[in-house]
C-alpha cells in the first residue's frame, strides 16, 4: 500500500499553516486598548441605552451618539473593507472586539445602514452610489430605513405589489411598505418596488435607494409593538417622485440584488452571540439573587444549571459557526448559511429571553415603559434585570418572523439537504 | 487565522478516505462485526502504515509528533465509515498514558502500538456515570512496581483482547489518580467479553489484587489526556452525522409517498433542515475546540461545551434520521440505526449531554 505519511510529520519543525488560534502578546495588549475605550469613551447615557436596550434595535439617539464616537474612532465598521473605512483588523482582532462589546453592555449598532445598505453599496452600488452614501452611513449622518415587506406580502416576499412607474428620469411611486423599523427615525430609505407583472413575479422587481423620507407624497406612520413601544412602521406612497439614479443594479433585477443583501441581513456581519452570551451572564447573576421554591438559590438549583447550560452550549456553537464564517472557512460558503445562521441565531434570541423571564418571575409582570425610557428619573420597581426581561422577550417573538420567517428559512435548507 | 486543514492534514484525509471507501464499505464492516474476530487486523496494519498509530507520539518514541487536529482530520472518516478499530483506546487514551510515563516498560508498550504489534486497552469506566476522571472509585494498594489493582472496570474497549491495559485508578485511599499497567493474562485478571450496540468488542473487567506497574501521572495529565479523547471521538461523531444528513436527505429526495418525493412535504423538509443546522453546530464547535485546544487554551468548559452538544445533536441527527427513513431506517440491514448507535454510544461514555450541560451551567 501506499505511503502518505505527509511529510511535514517525517521532518520536525516544519510546519507552514496550522490550525491554531493566535493569543499572541500584541492581543492582548490590543484588548486592553478596546476595553479601556469602551469604559471610558460612552456617556452615562449611551451606558443606559445598552442596558436598557430590549430588542435587536438599540435606543435611536443614544445608539447613533455611540455610532459616531466609534466612526470618531475609526471602529465603526470591522467587517467593511480596509479601503472603504473597515478596520483591517485580524480575525482574531475581530473577536476580542465583539467580546470587548459584550462586556462592556453597550448599545448595539443599528443593522439597517452599517450591516446591510453599506455592504449591498461597496458590492455592486456604482461609483457615484458609493461617493454619494458611504460617508453618511459610516459616520451617522445617515440612517436608512429598509422597505421590504408590505401588507400582502410577508413571506412570499416576491409578490410584492408597491409600484414604480418609469416617468422620465424618474419613477412615479404608489403603494406602501410595512414592518419599516425605524423608519420614524430614519433620513433615507432602501426599499423593493414593482416595476413589471410580466413574467414571474421575481422578475418584475426593482431596487431603489431614496435619498430622503419626506418626499412629497411618502408617510409615516409608526406601530406601537406589543412591547408598548413603536419601533416598527407603515410608509405609504402616493405619486411619490423618485430620481431613477437611485436605482441598484438593473430594473427588473431588484430579486437578484435583494438576495444579494440578504445574504448581510441573515449573517455574517455582526457576530450575535456574544450579545446572547451576555443575556445568560445576566440572567445568572440574577438568579444568583432569586431565591428557588424548592430552598436555596435558583442559581443552585439542579435544573435551572441544566438548562442555563444548554443554553450557553447551544451559544457558544453559534459563536463558533460564526468565528468560522467571520475566518472564511467553508463551513460559510454553504448556500444554507445565511438561513441557518439567521435561524440559529433567532430561536437562540428567544430562548435566552425565555430563561431571563422565568428568572424574574411575576417581577417581570408589571408595565415600565416610562422607566424603560433612557434618561428616564422614574425608578424601576424591582432591579434593571427584571425590567428589561420582560420587553426582550415580547420584542423577541420578532426575531423568527423577520428578514425571512423560520418556516421560509428551513424550506431554503432542506433543499440544500435533499435537492427537492 | 484559519481553520481549515492544512495540506498535509488534506493528504492524509484523502489517503485514509481512499482506504476506507475502497476497503471499508458498510457491508465489509458489517461481516466484520458479525464475525469472531475483535476488528480487522488488516485495517489495523493499514492505519499503521498510514502513519496513524504513530500520529499523536513524539518522535523521540517512534511517534510522528502530530497534533489533536491531524488526529481530528482522520477520525471524522472513522466516523464516516463506522471504523471498529481501537483506536481511541488503544493509541489515545492508553498510548498516550504510556507515553507520559518514564517507566521502561511503558516505553516498550508505546513502541509495540506505534508498529501496531500489541494493542493496549484503556480502562477507565466503572458504571453509571464515571464522566470524570475525579469519579474514579477504584484504589491501588502498594506502589512503583508492586502496586496491586482490585475492583472493577466497566466498557473497556479492547478489554478481552488487548496484550496490556492501562488502568486509571487512586493511588491509595483518597490519594491522587494515577495510570496503572497491567499485562493480559495476569493472575487476578477476569475479562467478560462482549460487542458494543456500536459493533465494537469490549469488555467488563474484574480485578482481584492485580499485580500492576504504577506509572503515574498528574491531574493536569489525565485531563488533558480525556479531554483529547473527547475530541478525537467527537469528530468520529460528526462524521457519523455527516453520513446520516447526506444519506437522509438523499432518501428524502428519492422516496415518493402520495406520488411525490418525501421531502417536499414540509414537515420532512423542515426535518432535514433541523439535521443539518444540529450537524453544522455539532462541526462548528467541534473544529474550533480543536483549534483551542491545538493552542492550549481550550478549558474544562469548551469541552464540557463540546462533549454536550455532540452527545445532544448526535442524538437528535440519528432519531430524525430513523423517522425519515420510516420502517427501513428500523432495520439492522441499513446503515442508519448503526450510525445512530455509534452516536448514542458517544453520547454515553465520557459523560452524557445531560452531565456535561449542567457542568456548564454551574458556571
Amino acid at each position: 500500500m501506499m505511503d502518505i505519511v505527509p511529510a511535514r510529520f517525517a521532518m520536525a519543525g516544519t510546519t507552514g499553516r496550522e490550525m491554531k488560534i493566535e493569543f499572541a502578546p500584541e492581543l492582548e495588549a490590543f484588548r486592553a486598548e478596546v476595553a479601556e475605550f469602551f469604559a471610558t469613551a460612552p456617556t452615562p447615557a449611551i451606558r443606559e441605552a445598552g442596558r436598557k436596550t430590549t430588542s435587536v434595535f438599540a435606543p435611536f439617539k443614544e445608539c447613533m451618539e455611540w455610532h459616531r464616537i466609534l466612526y470618531d474612532k475609526g471602529w465603526v465598521a470591522p467587517h467593511w473593507p480596509e479601503e472603504y473605512g473597515g478596520t483591517g483588523w485580524s480575525v482574531e482582532q475581530r473577536f476580542i472586539f465583539a467580546e470587548e462589546y459584550r462586556k462592556a453592555d453597550l448599545p448595539p449598532l443599528l443593522p439597517q445602514s452599517l450591516g446591510m445598505v453599506g455592504p449591498l453599496l461597496i458590492d455592486i452600488g456604482t461609483q457615484e452610489q458609493k461617493d454619494r452614501y458611504l460617508p453618511g452611513i459610516l459616520n451617522g449622518d445617515d440612517f436608512w430605513a429598509q422597505g421590504y415587506s408590505e401588507p400582502n406580502s410577508g413571506s412570499d416576499l416576491a409578490s410584492l405589489s408597491c409600484r414604480a412607474e418609469p416617468d422620465g428620469d424618474d419613477y412615479i411611486i404608489n403603494g406602501s411598505k410595512i414592518w419599516t423599523t425605524y423608519a420614524h427615525h430614519a433620513n433615507r430609505m432602501f426599499m423593493l418596488v414593482r416595476t413589471s407583472t410580466e413574467g414571474k413575479k421575481q422578475q418584475g422587481i426593482t431596487f431603489l435607494l431614496l435619498d430622503r423620507i419626506d418626499y412629497p407624497g411618502m408617510e409615516i406612520r409608526p406601530i406601537v409593538g406589543l412591547d408598548g413601544f413603536p419601533e416598527q412602521c407603515e410608509v405609504f406612497f402616493e405619486d411619490v417622485r423618485v430620481p431613477q439614479s437611485g436605482r441598484v443594479g438593473e430594473e427588473n433585477d431588484g430579486w437578484s440584488v435583494a438576495k444579494h443583501l440578504l445574504k448581510h441581513e441573515r449573517g455574517g456581519g455582526n457576530a450575535a452571540s456574544p450579545t446572547l452570551m451576555r443575556y445568560c451572564e445576566r440572567a445568572r447573576a440574577a438568579a444568583e439573587k432569586t431565591p428557588s421554591p424548592f430552598g436555596g438559590m435558583l442559581a443552585d438549583d439542579a435544573v435551572f444549571q441544566r438548562e442555563i447550560g444548554e443554553l450557553e452550549a447551544d451559544i457558544a456553537s453559534l459563536g463558533h459557526f460564526e468565528k468560522l464564517a467571520i475566518s472564511g472557512h467553508e463551513i460559510a460558503r454553504d448556500p444554507a448559511f445565511p438561513s441557518m445562521n439567521k435561524t440559529i441565531n433567532s430561536e437562540l434570541v428567544q430562548r435566552a429571553s425565555v430563561l431571563m423571564t422565568q428568572v424574574s418571575g411575576v417581577d417581570g409582570l408589571a408595565r415600565q415603559l416610562e422607566a424603560l425610557r433612557v434618561g428616564s428619573n422614574v425608578e424601576p420597581l424591582g432591579s434593571e434585570f427584571d425590567l428589561v426581561s420582560m420587553p426582550l422577550y415580547l420584542n423577541s417573538r420578532a426575531t423568527t418572523i423577520y428578514a425571512g420567517s423560520n418556516e421560509v428559512q428551513r424550506d431554503l435548507i432542506a433543499r440544500t439537504v435533499s435537492g427537492s | 487565522m484559519d481553520f481549515s486543514f492544512t495540506d498535509e492534514q488534506q493528504m492524509l484525509r484523502d489517503g485514509v478516505g481512499k482506504f476506507l471507501e475502497k476497503s471499508y464499505d458498510f457491508d465489509t464492516r458489517q461481516k466484520l462485526v458479525n464475525s469472531d474476530a475483535p476488528w480487522s487486523a488488516d485495517a489495523w496494519q493499514q492505519f499503521a502504515e498510514f502513519g496513524l498509530l504513530a500520529l499523536p507520539f513524539s518522535e523521540e518514541q517512534g511517534g510522528l509528533g502530530g497534533s489533536i487536529s491531524d488526529c481530528v482530520a482522520f477520525a471524522e472518516l472513522f466516523g464516516k465509515h463506522l471504523v471498529i478499530e481501537p483506536y481511541l483506546g488503544s493509541v489515545m487514551l492508553a498510548g498516550s498514558a504510556l507515553a507520559q510515563s518514564g517507566h521502561a516498560a511503558a516505553q516498550e508498550w508505546v513502541e509495540k502500538i506505534v508498529s501496531g504489534e500489541a494493542v493496549a486497552a484503556f480502562a477507565f469506566e466503572e458504571g453509571h456515570g464515571t464522566a470524570s476522571p475525579e469519579l474514579v472509585a477504584m484504589t491501588a494498594q502498594g506502589s512503583g512496581d508492586s502496586a496491586r489493582l482490585t475492583g472493577e472496570k466497566r466498557l473497556v474497549h479492547a478489554g478481552g483482547d488487548a496484550d496490556a491495559i492501562v488502568v486509571l485508578a487512586k493511588k491509595g485511599e483518597g490519594g491522587p489518580l494515577a495510570f496503572y499497567l497491567v499485562e493480559a493474562g495476569a493472575d487476578g485478571l477476569d475479562a467478560r467479553a462482549y460487542t458494543t450496540i456500536d459493533g465494537r468488542s469490549a469488555a467488563n473487567i474484574t480485578f482481584t489484587d492485580v499485580a500492576a506497574t504504577e506509572l503515574g501521572t498528574s491531574e493536569e495529565a489525565v485531563e488533558k489526556l480525556i479531554s483529547e479523547a473527547i475530541i478525537v471521538q467527537s469528530a468520529e461523531a460528526v462524521g457519523a452525522m455527516g453520513a446520516l444528513v447526506a444519506m437522509t436527505g438523499e432518501y428524502a429526495h428519492t422516496r415518493k409517498q402520495f406520488g411525490v418525493p418525501i421531502a417536499t412535504f414540509q414537515a420532512v423538509a423542515h426535518r432535514l433542515a433541523d439535521m443539518k443546522i444540529a450537524y453544522t453546530k455539532a462541526r462548528a464547535t467541534l473544529i474550533y475546540t480543536t483549534a483551542l485546544a491545538e493552542s492550549g487554551a481550550a478549558t474544562p468548559r469548551d469541552i464540557a461545551i463540546l462533549k454536550g452538544q455532540i452527545g445532544k445533536l448526535g442524538r437528535a441527527v440519528g432519531e430524525a434520521a430513523i423517522q425519515t427513513h420510516g420502517g427501513v431506517g428500523m432495520t439492522d440491514e441499513l446503515s442508519v440505526s448503526h450510525y445512530h448507535k455509534r452516536l448514542l454510544a458517544c453520547d454515553t461514555t465520557f459523560g452524557d449531554h445531560a452531565y456535561h450541560f449542567r457542568k456548564v451551567g454551574m458556571g
